[in-house]
C-alpha cells in the first residue's frame, strides 16, 4: 500500500484565495446593482467591457509569458469590476478597456503579477485615466441619475464635493452624481458588512480612514460637524476606504500599520481636497500610502515571544 | 472559572470541536496485538542498544534496549514471548534504526517488579532514577527524556511544574480520555515530580472545551498539596510549551532558552501518569493511550503496546473505511505522516490520523497574497510571509534575522493561508539547515585550523546531504580565514 | 582593451550593444523631459551628438597633456565649450527648437554620456577610433531620443513630427506627454529592448556553443 507523505500541517482553512477574492466580488455586487439601476444601460456597459478587458489580458499575458494561468482566482475580475465602477456612466468604451488593460498589463502583471503589485491596480488605472483624460473623467463627465431625473428635488449642481448641497439623505441613497461606483453609501456599507462579517477584511481600515477623513475635515477645514460629515459621505471616501485601501497586496499587514496607513490616506485626501487643484483627493490619498505601504510594514516593530522582558516592564 | 490563554493563534475545525467528536465519549479499551516491533529509538538523543537476540524469551517490562549515556532511556519488552528477530527497520526520521520483534505469547508474565511506594512518601532521591530506569519520555510528542528534562543545569532553579492537558491538536482524544479515567495518576505523577524537584507548585492546564476533565482533574487534585487546576480557552497552539508558559505563568521563554529559564518544567499529563505507574507500581512504560480516527470505520481510543504494528491497530478498529491517503502519526498540525501502515507505535505516538486521498491532495502554492493572516496566526509574533520569502530564496542569513529560529512550526501560518503556501516545511528546512550550518561551523572550529581537515573531518559525520554542504561552506570559510 | 577593435564596430556598439539610453541607462534627465515630441527628440539627440563627436576628438588629442589628478575639470572645459557653441548656432539658425529645448541644451554639459565616453574611451584611444564612438554613440542617442519622442507625440498628441497620423476622432492620451508618461514611456521600452537583446545574445551563445 503506498501512503502519501507531506510534512505538517495536514489540513488548511478552507479559506482559499479564490474564495476571498469571490467574496469581494459579492460585496462590490449591491453597489453595482444600484450603480446600474441609476445610471441604466451605459453604466452596464462600462462595467462589463472593463471586467471583460480585464480577464481578457490577464489570461493572454499569462499565456504569452507562459505562466500558469490563474483567471479562474477572480482578482482580475475583481480588478475589473472595481476600474469599472470608477469610472463615470459617460465614460467612452475605449476607455473602460483602456484602464483594464493598463491595471492588469502594467500596474499588475509587469511588477510580477497577484501579490506583486505596489500600487492597487484599479487605482492606478484610474489615476491614469484621470490625467490623460480629464474631459471623461471629473465633474464634466457626471451626469445625474436618471432614475432620479423625475424625481422632486434633483442635485442640479455637477458634483456635490463643488457645492456642499446635498443632503445626507441624498448621499446615503445616491440620488447624487458621481461615478457609478460611489454614488450609493448604503450599498457600499453593505458590501463592507458582508466583508467583515466573511472574514475577508478587518474593520480598521475603512472604519479609521473614513472617520480620519471626517475628524481631519473639521480640524483643517474648520468647519461644521454636519458639513464634515457631508464631506467625508461625498465622493469616493467610502467606496475607496472599503474596496480599494483595504486590498490585501498594498495596504499593511499589521493592525498598527493599518492604523497608520488609513490615517495617512486620511490626512492626504483632505489635505488635496482643501488645499490641492483637484476636487477629489481619494486616488491619491490612497495611492500614495500604498507606496509607503511596504515601509510601514517593514520597519514597525513586532513583539517576538521571548525578547520582550523590556517591554514587559514598561 | 478565569480562562487564560496566550496571543493570536488560531481555531482549526473549530465548529467540529477540533475533529475530536467521534472519539471523545469513547472509554478506552484495550488492545494487545501478536507481535510487536519495538524501536530503539523512540527518544530524541542516542538511541538504545539492543540486549536481546533472536530466540530469547522475555517478559514484560524486560529491558530489551540498554539506555547509551545521559541523554537516552531503556527500552522495555510490551509483551511477554519469543524475540523473532533483532534487525533495522525505515525510522520517522533519516535512514534506519534498529527495532526488536516479538511475538506475543499471551502469557502476560512480568519481570520482578520493585514499586517505590506512596509518592508522598517516596525518597526525592530516587524518582529521577526510577523515571529514567522506567524509559519515560515526553509522551506529549516530542519524546524528550524526562529525566534530562528534570536535571537542571547548575545556577538554574524552577518554581512552578505545569502540566499540559490542553490537548490544543485536532482530531486527539487520548489524553482527554487519560484525565477523566486515570485523573489521580496523573496528580500522582505530578506529586511525585514536585517532590523530587522540591517545588511547591503544580498547575494543570485544561482547555475549556473539555469541561468534564477539568473537572475530573479537579476532583483529583483537591486535597493534594501545591496542585491546581488551570482552565484555559480553546485555541490552538495552546498546547505548545511556550504558549502554556505564558497562559499560566505570564512568564515567555527567552529565545533560544528552555522552559527552565522562565523557571517552569511543562510535563504531558501522559508522561505523569506514566511517572506515577513507575514510582507506585515500578513498572516502566510499555502501553499508552492512543486516539485512532479519521477514516477508520470504528474511531477508538486505545490502550496500545508500545510497538503495535498500524495496520493491526486500524484491523482492531474495523479496518479502513476509505481508501488512505495519509496515515498521521499525532493530529493534523503537527503530525508526521507514515510512509505504510507495517510502522510500529512509538512512546510518542498520541494518535492515529487516516486521511482519505481527498483530504490528503495538497494544493499547489498559490501567489501569496499579503493578507496578513499568518502574522495575525503566529503564536511567536513573527512575519512569517517575509521569512517565506527569505527561505524561497535560500538565504538563511535573512530568514535567521527574522527570527526563523525562533518559530515553533506549529503550523498555524500555513493552517490559515488562503494561497495554501508550504509556510512551515520551509520554515523547518530553514531551521534545520540553519543548525546544520551552526553544528558544522562548531566541528570545524574545534578541528586543527586547516581547512581541508576540518571540511574532511565534519562532512562524514553528517549523514545527510544538507549538513555535507553546510559542513563544506564551514570548512572553505575557515580555510579562507586563515590565509 | 589590448586587441584592437575595428573601426566599424567601434561606431556600431554605440548604436545598439551599447546603447547609451537603452543599455547604460545615461542620460535619462534629457531622455525623459525633451522626448514630448519627436522633432525634439530629434533636435536634442543631434546637438548631443555634434557634441559628443567634437569633445571625444579634442579631448582625445590632449590626452597625453591632461595630468590624470584634474582630468575630470579640464573633460568639463572642453565639453563647455562645444556646448556653448551648440547652443549659440542653435539659437541663431533654429530658434523655435532651442525655445522648446530651453534649459537642457545647456544641461548637455552634464550629460553623463559625454563625459563618460570622454572617461572611458576617448581618454585611452586615438582621435579616430574616439570620433567613431561618439558619432556612434550620438546615433544610439539620438535614434533612441527620435523612437521615444515620435511615440509619445503620437499616443499624447496624435502625431509624428508634427504630422497628424491618427484621425480627428482621437483622443490624445495626455498622460503620454507629461513627466509621469516620460517615465512610461522609457520604462517599457527599456524592458523591450532588453527581452530583445537578451533574446539575441542568447542565440548566439546557442550558436556558438553549437560551432564548438
Amino acid at each position: 500500500m503506498s501512503l502519501r507523505i507531506s510534512t505538517a500541517p495536514h489540513m488548511h482553512n478552507p479559506l482559499t484565495t479564490q474564495r476571498l477574492m469571490q467574496y469581494v466580488f459579492i460585496a462590490l455586487l449591491p453597489t453595482a446593482a444600484v450603480g446600474v439601476y441609476a445610471f441604466g444601460f451605459p453604466a452596464l456597459a462600462v462595467l462589463l467591457i472593463s471586467m471583460a478587458t480585464a480577464v481578457l489580458c490577464e489570461f493572454l499575458w499569462q499565456k504569452i509569458a507562459k505562466q500558469p494561468v490563474r483567471i479562474n482566482d477572480f482578482s482580475a475580475l475583481v480588478t475589473g469590476l472595481i476600474l469599472g465602477l470608477n469610472l463615470p456612466s459617460t465614460a467612452p468604451w475605449w476607455m473602460a478597456m483602456i484602464g483594464s488593460a493598463f491595471a492588469i498589463l502594467i500596474v499588475k502583471q509587469l511588477f510580477g503579477g497577484l501579490g506583486d503589485n505596489f500600487l492597487n491596480p484599479a487605482l492606478a488605472a484610474r489615476a491614469v485615466l484621470l490625467a490623460s483624460w480629464p474631459v471623461h473623467m471629473t465633474a464634466s463627465a457626471y451626469v445625474n441619475p436618471t432614475y432620479f431625473q423625475a424625481g422632486v428635488d434633483a442635485v442640479a449642481t455637477a458634483t456635490p464635493l463643488a457645492s456642499k448641497s446635498a443632503s445626507i439623505v441624498q448621499l446615503l441613497l445616491g440620488q447624487v452624481p458621481g461615478t457609478i461606483g460611489e454614488v450609493c453609501k448604503a450599498a457600499i456599507l453593505a458590501g463592507f458588512l458582508f466583508l467583515v462579517i466573511t472574514g475577508t477584511i478587518s474593520w480598521r481600515i475603512p472604519v479609521i480612514m473614513t472617520g480620519s477623513v471626517f475628524l481631519f475635515t473639521l480640524l483643517i477645514g474648520g468647519v461644521t460637524p454636519e458639513a464634515a460629515l457631508i464631506a467625508t459621505l461625498s465622493g469616493g471616501v467610502l467606496f475607496g476606504a472599503v474596496f480599494m485601501a483595504t486590498d490585501y497586496v498594498t495596504s499593511p499587514i499589521t493592525p498598527w500599520g493599518q492604523v497608520i496607513y488609513a490615517c495617512g490616506a486620511g490626512l492626504i485626501i483632505v489635505l488635496i481636497r482643501q488645499f490641492g487643484s483637484y476636487p477629489e483627493g481619494v486616488t491619491y490619498g490612497i495611492l500614495l500610502m500604498n507606496i509607503a505601504t511596504p515601509l510601514i510594514d517593514r520597519f514597525l516593530p513586532r513583539k517576538i515571544y521571548g525578547y520582550k522582558k523590556e517591554a514587559k516592564k514598561a | 472559572m478565569l480562562t487564560k490563554t496566550f496571543k493570536r493563534g488560531i481555531h482549526p475545525l473549530h465548529n467540529m470541536h477540533e475533529g475530536k467528536g467521534p472519539t471523545r465519549d469513547l472509554p478506552v479499551r484495550e488492545y494487545v496485538s501478536d507481535s510487536v516491533v519495538i524501536s530503539m529509538a523512540m527518544n530524541i538523543g542516542a538511541p538504545a542498544k539492543p540486549c536481546v537476540k533472536k530466540g530469547d524469551h522475555v517478559d514484560i517490562g524486560q529491558v530489551i534496549g540498554e539506555a547509551q549515556g545521559f541523554m537516552s532511556v531503556p527500552v522495555h519488552a510490551s509483551v511477554s514471548g519469543e524475540v523473532v528477530s533483532v534487525d533495522s527497520i525505515p525510522s520517522l526520521g533519516a535512514g534506519n534504526v534498529q527495532a526488536v520483534t516479538i511475538k506475543n505469547d499471551f502469557a502476560d508474565t512480568w519481570v520482578e517488579l520493585h514499586p517505590l511506594g506512596s509518592v508522598e512518601r517516596v525518597d526525592p532521591k530516587a524518582v529521577i532514577p526510577a523515571i529514567q530506569a522506567a524509559g519515560i519520555t515526553g509522551m506529549g510528542g516530542a519524546s524528550f527524556p524526562t529525566h534530562v528534562k528534570l536535571t537542571f543545569r547548575e545556577g538554574a532553579t524552577c518554581d512552578t511544574i505545569v502540566v499540559n492537558g490542553a490537548e490544543c491538536e485536532t482530531h486527539l482524544t487520548a489524553d482527554y480520555r487519560l484525565m477523566l479515567e486515570h485523573s489521580t495518576r496523573i496528580v500522582d505523577g505530578l506529586r511525585a515530580v514536585m517532590r523530587a524537584l522540591n517545588v511547591k507548585k503544580g498547575i494543570i492546564g485544561i482547555e475549556d472545551n473539555k469541561k468534564e476533565a477539568i473537572e475530573a482533574m479537579a476532583k483529583a487534585a483537591s486535597g493534594r498539596e501545591g496542585v491546581s487546576v488551570q482552565a484555559l480557552k480553546t485555541k490552538y497552539p495552546q498546547g505548545g510549551e511556550k504558549q502554556l508558559i505564558e497562559a499560566i505563568t505570564g512568564r515567555q521563554v527567552p529565545s533560544g532558552g528552555l522552559p527552565i529559564d522562565a523557571h517552569v518544567v511543562v510535563l504531558n499529563v501522559g508522561t505523569c501518569a506514566a511517572i506515577a505507574d513507575a514510582i507506585i507500581d515500578g513498572k516502566p512504560l510499555i502501553s499508552r493511550i492512543c486516539t485512532v480516527t479519521g477514516c477508520v470505520r470504528n474511531p477508538a481510543n486505545l490502550l496500545l503496546r508500545i510497538g503495535t504494528i498500524t495496520e493491526d491497530i486500524i484491523g482492531t478498529c474495523g479496518g479502513y473505511s476509505e481508501t488512505p491517503g495519509k496515515v498521521v502519526f499525532g493530529g493534523m498540525m503537527t503530525g508526521i505522516c507514515i510512509p505504510n501502515d507495517q510502522m510500529p507505535i512509538m512512546k510518542s505516538t498520541n494518535g492515529i490520523v487516516v486521511l482519505n486521498e481527498r483530504q490528503s491532495h495538497s494544493k499547489d502554492e498559490s501567489p501569496c497574497i499579503h493578507c496578513g493572516r499568518c502574522v495575525q496566526a503566529c503564536p511567536i509574533g513573527l512575519n512569517p510571509y517575509q521569512i517565506k520569502v527569505a527561505a524561497d530564496k535560500s538565504d538563511f542569513a535573512a530568514a535567521e534575522k527574522l527570527h526563523v529560529m525562533d518559530c515553533i512550526l506549529c503550523g498555524s501560518c500555513a493552517y490559515q493561508c488562503p494561497s495554501r503556501r508550504w509556510l512551515t516545511p520551509s520554515f523547518k528546512f530553514c531551521k534545520d539547515h540553519i543548525t546544520a550550518e551552526a553544528k558544522a561551523r562548531a566541528a570545524a572550529k574545534k578541528q586543527p585550523p586547516s581547512g581541508a581537515a576540518a571540511r574532511n573531518a565534519s562532512a562524514p559525520k553528517d549523514s545527510d546531504s544538507m549538513g555535507k554542504q553546510s559542513a563544506g561552506h564551514a570548512g572553505s570559510s575557515e580555510g579562507g580565514a586563515n590565509k | 582593451m589590448s586587441e584592437k577593435k575595428s573601426l566599424g564596430k567601434v561606431f556600431f556598439n554605440g548604436i545598439i550593444p551599447e546603447n547609451p539610453t537603452f543599455r547604460l541607462v545615461l542620460g535619462t534627465c534629457p531622455t525623459l523631459a525633451v522626448t514630448t515630441s519627436a522633432l525634439n527628440g530629434l533636435g536634442m539627440g543631434a546637438a548631443a551628438t555634434f557634441v559628443l563627436v567634437c569633445s571625444n576628438v579634442a579631448i582625445s588629442m590632449l590626452r597625453k597633456f591632461i595630468p590624470d589628478q584634474v582630468r575630470i575639470p579640464a573633460f568639463i572645459v572642453v565639453i563647455c565649450t562645444f556646448v556653448t557653441m551648440v547652443q549659440l548656432l542653435m539659437q541663431a539658425f533654429v530658434p523655435s527648437l532651442y525655445e522648446s529645448l530651453g534649459l537642457f541644451i545647456p544641461l548637455i554639459v552634464v550629460n553623463c554620456i559625454i563625459l563618460a565616453r570622454a572617461e572611458a574611451f576617448a581618454s585611452k584611444n586615438s582621435p579616430l577610433p574616439s570620433a567613431l564612438d561618439g558619432l556612434g554613440m550620438g546615433c544610439g542617442f539620438t535614434l533612441a531620443l527620435t523612437l521615444m519622442g515620435a511615440i509619445r507625440e503620437l499616443i499624447g498628441n496624435g502625431s509624428v513630427f508634427g504630422m497628424q497620423l491618427l484621425g480627428a476622432s482621437y483622443e490624445p492620451m495626455l498622460l503620454i506627454v507629461l513627466a509621469s508618461g516620460g517615465f512610461f514611456t522609457f520604462g517599457l521600452l527599456l524592458g523591450l529592448f532588453n527581452l530583445i537583446v537578451k533574446k539575441v545574445e542568447r542565440k548566439h551563445a546557442q550558436k556558438e556553443a553549437h560551432a564548438a
